[in-house]
């Protein structure tokens, strides 16, 4: 019986959970650079299908950029915004960033965990983003040994629509088997200049395609077909070695966004 | 004796399956610097690298250990050239370098 109880618990968690998918976004609307240039980001805490509520982030406690094996802190330069979307405004951050070495520019964010009080948990997602300049690759494979973390097995920024993406989701540095994995499609444009979302570009014909829930297999490995140009981000859940946080349950995560490209 | 053309098969087959790419910035200082490279991630360091004006070369020089060369700007028109041999030569006009 105890244990029906705690099956119930659990079904009931993940399923509460599949209804609010939070992603971490650090957003810059092009990731494959033809030139070296300064780069703008949004970091916001959303849901990027539905932008139903638009969370405030509750601060970050790491934010840096890889080039070349060469890590780079970018924590200073991050500036605190109020960012708008469809259904309300939520505390955000965005940040500037010259990217003008060749190669790949691969940021990692580890926002505070944040209080989801429907949960009564908390949730972290280590989030990463690359950005290349010039076509040249360097360091978008690069496995950092986060808590959490998706090692891109496709270029996250040289994607054409209907091409695939595959990721392995590790947790410093081993493999994740059956790792749960949440995928969301960037349903708006990002307003750069006002902070806000634009309107949705498809609708769902059902919830399940709102957050698309895969699993990776036996060696943590997953691939999953772009249907459509934009904005992708594969988050896997829980997968972090970090447990609890402030004496509550905390969902560490490993967020990664890819974008795929309109063949035209 | 194997193992020599193996590497050089490796070395043929990064030289000409994969293209050669170079990216240019303004330092702002007066100066530009060009970094080369090829789509499969590979070195350009010791690659041969020139300014050209007018169609005479101002300015030559080799790809450092970093695949980079920086050059002082050019007053008028010019062009970066990243040679990597034929087929793999890569111009950058100076009016689409900036900062």
């Amino acid at each position: 019986m105890k244990k029906m109880i705690l099956k119930t618990v659990a079904v009931t968690a993940l399923l509460s959970s599949s209804a609010y998918a939070h992603f971490q976004m650090v957003y810059t609307p092009q990731t494959a650079l033809t030139k070296g240039q300064t780069i703008e980001f949004k970091h916001i805490f959303t849901h990027p299908f539905s932008d139903e509520h638009t969370m405030d982030m509750a601060g970050v406690e790491e934010f840096f950029v890889i080039n070349k094996e060469e890590k780079t802190d970018l924590k200073d330069t991050l500036k605190s915004i109020t960012f708008k979307g469809s259904s309300n405004s939520g505390k955000a951050y965005e940040s500037s960033y010259k990217a003008r070495k060749m190669g790949d520019h691969l940021f990692v964010m580890t926002p505070t965990p944040y209080y989801e009080k429907n949960e009564d948990a908390y949730i972290q997602q280590i989030t990463k983003t690359v950005v290349n300049v010039a076509g040249a690759p360097s360091d978008w494979d690069a496995e950092l040994g986060l808590k959490a973390e998706i090692v891109p097995l496709t270029k996250p920024y040289a994607i054409w629509e209907h091409g695939s993406f595959t990721g392995i989701v590790k947790s410093n540095g081993t493999v994740v088997p059956f790792a749960e994995i949440e995928v969301e499609y960037l349903n708006r444009d990002v307003d750069m200049k006002n902070n806000q979302m634009g309107k949705s570009k498809v609708e769902a014909p059902q919830d399940s395609f709102v957050t698309m829930t895969i699993k990776a297999n036996k060696d943590g490995e997953f691939t999953f077909a772009i249907p459509k140009a934009g904005f992708w981000a594969f988050c896997a859940l829980g997968v972090g070695s970090v447990k609890e946080y402030k004496g509550k349950e905390l969902s560490q995560d490993a967020v990664i966004w890819v974008e795929a490209k309109a063949m035209k | 004796m194997k193992r020599v053309i193996l590497s050089l098969a490796l070395f043929t087959s990064s030289l000409f399956a994969h293209s050669a790419i170079m990216s240019c910035f303004d330092n702002g200082d007066g100066s530009i610097t060009c970094e080369g490279g090829f789509s499969d991630g590979s070195s350009a360091s010791g690659v041969n690298f020139k300014v050209e004006q007018n169609g005479k070369t101002i300015f030559e020089a080799k790809m450092s250990e970093d695949s980079e060369v920086t050059f002082k700007k050019p007053s008028s028109q010019y062009s970066a050239v990243f040679d990597a041999g034929e087929g793999h030569q890569v111009y950058v006009k100076g009016s689409d370098i900036t900062e």
